[in-house]
């Protein structure tokens, strides 16, 4: 039972992890809580969900939602926190205006696509065929849902180490001003970081979506509060940080109902949390580890 | 198939005497406002628009005169609740206070009802919960009554049945513990199946809104029951029968009311086939207002009504049942409400006992290919 349970913490631990480094991508950047990426998350479930009913094969769908919910990323910088930042208006008011793009977002979905659930056609992980390895059992979408986010993870990784926007990323996490001073164009970064971490926001919700077999308009909001319980554990604007916070998250979650305390799982999990915590104040790796990802 | 002409000659015949009462029967030129609060939006969106629908339907059935209110003109003013109890609570209050109101259908969930009842009861209003089906919510007060049958009444039978028919020595439970509905029936069916000789191997809970179920079906799975009780609505429900299903669990399932929409074949699939489902309504019960019910609520929305949507469409039979007998405003319904005998509903022939609860007898479904079917 526990190699099953750990197998299971693993899946959900990855989506924890692929809609949490884009969170913590945005603070990292911009000291900034960007409270409308569960509703990009669930926006890009719904795009999927449309795409693939449209007969659009998943791989294909998941590609094109997550590139629209980097666009709505842009968007959503462009609208709720560029004018706020061009006004120096500090780190509160833009929570503010991402709660109000997120309310905005939800209410369009609600009146395109109703309060009922939406399921993909071809059914969801639970629906693919399974694979027997030992004691364990898991489907082919799992393993696929699994390996997209680890993969879409190292490119992220290998984004912010290897390339010039990588470094433009990292230097204007380090010290705003210094980089403008150094020739980075603040706003192009800016804009990338939202398209980058919007999009795998996006990426997460698809595979949310397509794990459970099910978009809705308020998925986001379970993710949402785990998903800040990850930056803060992980330290918040570290991305290493996010994806160990994710999986130790999905772990615990996982192991808490394994031992017979299902109806403690959240006080454990926020248990946890707060011992590690008050060990380490700064989070599992530091405050700011973005510049050094 | 005999039975086809007797039904649609008593459909013929209930048409023309609602016809010939439609328009000019003892209650022609009078309006009734019933207040409906409900969750058309926020979390409980799925189970609230499928009661508007029904109120929306009903409307139209009563002024077509398919519903007989005796003429009268009756206006179910829906009012969203949005899934906040607090919001629920404002609507009880305003439409207990307005003056026009005569009876109040609603809120959708057992949660609100704890907190928007009593405000009737201090108002000594009538208020009629048509999907609040947890323990003691008509409890609460002299003016509460329910038209939905309470867990209580249907989980009894519904492990009564099962135990009967497969003999079952050993049992796991989950059930979300977060909301008044489906605590209560993880609590009946802990009670139930003790008292049926049965020994849970395994108590496991959730929350509303989860969607990974694995790691506690993993862990019932390693205990070995023989069924699983499951005590959800049929959101979770879908999704825990489907990674059941997955893991390769084969123990039986069985749920309540939650468990009572299309939802649960139509997502579930195979999966979700042998569920047993303890219910108040049966989508297929070949009473003719529920044929026409069933019928019609798919031809306007596109899909099939869910036991939501039917039980809010019995209220609206039972309110125009109270104003073709003469009430039209609160005093009128309460005293209506206290000497109803038998009422015909799409849910069959109801009626109201000493507690105010719904007098009926639950149906026990099976889940098969593209729907259900009573289970022997």
């Amino acid at each position: 039972m526990i190699a099953q349970q750990l197998l299971n913490g693993l899946f959900l631990g990855a989506v924890y992890a692929l809609f949490a480094v884009g969170y913590t991508l945005v603070f990292g950047v911009l000291d900034i809580l960007n409270l409308a990426h569960a509703a990009i998350f669930t926006a890009a479930a719904f795009a999927a969900f449309s795409l693939a009913s449209m007969g659009v094969p998943i791989p294909l769908a998941l590609l094109a939602a997550a590139v629209m919910a980097g666009i709505m990323g842009i968007l959503l910088d462009r609208v709720a926190f560029a004018p706020l930042r061009a006004r120096n208006a500090g780190t509160l008011v833009p929570l503010i205006s991402s709660i109000g793009v997120a309310i905005v977002i939800g209410a369009v979905l609600r009146g395109i696509y109703g309060v009922d659930e939406r399921h993909f056609a071809i059914g969801g992980a639970a629906a693919a065929p399974v694979i027997h390895l030992g004691t364990v059992r898991f489907t082919t979408v799992e393993l696929l849902i699994f390996l997209s986010a680890i993969a879409l993870m190292l490119v992220l990784g290998w984004i912010l180490r290897a390339t010039a926007l990588g470094r433009s990323i990292r230097a204007v996490a380090e010290d705003r001003v210094a980089a403008a001073l150094l020739g980075v164009d603040l706003e192009r970064t800016i804009g990338a970081t939202f398209f980058i971490a919007s999009s795998l926001g996006g990426a997460a919700g698809v595979l949310t979506g397509l794990e459970y077999n099910s978009a809705t308009i308020d998925m986001g909001g379970p993710i949402e509060l785990k998903g800040l319980a990850v930056i803060i554990l992980g330290g918040m604007g570290s991305v290493t940080g996010a994806v160990a916070g994710g999986f130790i998250l999905g772990a615990v979650e996982t192991l808490a109902i394994a031992f017979g305390l299902s109806a403690w799982r959240d006080a454990i999990l926020f248990g946890v949390m707060f011992l590690l915590l008050v060990a380490r104040p700064t989070g599992l790796f530091g405050k700011r580890t973005l510049r050094a990802a | 198939m005999r039975l086809k002409p007797f039904i649609y000659a008593v459909l013929l015949a209930s048409f023309g005497a609602s016809a010939a009462f439609g328009a000019g029967g003892p209650m022609a030129g009078k309006t009734v406002r019933v207040g409906v609060i409900a969750d058309v939006t926020g979390g409980a969106g799925v189970y609230g628009t499928p009661q508007k629908n029904a109120y929306d339907l009903a409307s139209d059935d009563i002024k077509a005169g398919k519903i007989d209110a005796g003429g009268a003109t009756v206006v179910f003013d829906v009012q969203d609740a949005a899934t906040d109890a607090a919001q629920a609570v404002n609507l009880m209050q305003k439409f207990t206070t307005d003056g026009q109101t005569a009876l109040v259908l609603g809120p959708t969930l057992s949660g609100e009802a704890f907190k928007a009842f009593p405000i009737a009861k201090a108002a000594n209003f009538p208020v009629m919960g048509t999907s609040t089906t947890a323990e003691g919510v008509t409890a609460i007060g002299p003016t509460v009554f329910r038209c939905a049958l309470a867990e209580s009444q249907v989980i009894p039978t519904t492990v009564k049945r099962t135990h009967g028919k497969w003999h079952y020595k050993t049992a796991a439970i989950i059930y979300g513990d977060d909301n008044a509905f489906t605590k209560t029936d993880g609590d009946i069916f802990a009670r139930e199946l003790k008292a049926a000789g049965v020994d849970v191997v395994d108590t496991e809970t959730f929350h509303i809104k989860d969607t990974d179920f694995q790691p506690s079906l993993t862990r019932i799975e390693s205990k070995h029951p023989d069924v699983i009780a499951i005590g959800a609505l049929f959101p979770e429900a879908t999704k825990i029968i489907e990674q059941a299903g997955k893991l390769g669990i084969k123990a039986h399932m069985m749920g309540g009311n939650g468990l009572n929409s299309p939802e649960m074949y139509s997502v579930a699939g195979s999966a979700s086939h042998g569920t047993v489902v303890g219910a108040a309504w049966y989508s297929g019960a070949m009473y003719p207002s529920n044929v026409n019910f069933v019928k019609h609520y798919t031809a306007k929305y596109g899909k099939g009504p869910d036991q939501f949507a039917a039980q809010a469409y019995a209220a609206a039979q039972i309110v125009a049942y109270l104003v073709k007998n003469g009430a039209t405003n609160k005093d009128g319904m309460l005293a209506g409400l206290k000497h109803v005998r038998v009422i015909q509903t799409v849910l069959g022939p109801i009626g109201f006992d000493a507690n105010r609860d719904v007098k009926s007898s639950p149906v026990i479904l099976s889940i098969v290919k593209n729907g259900f079917t009573t289970f022997h």
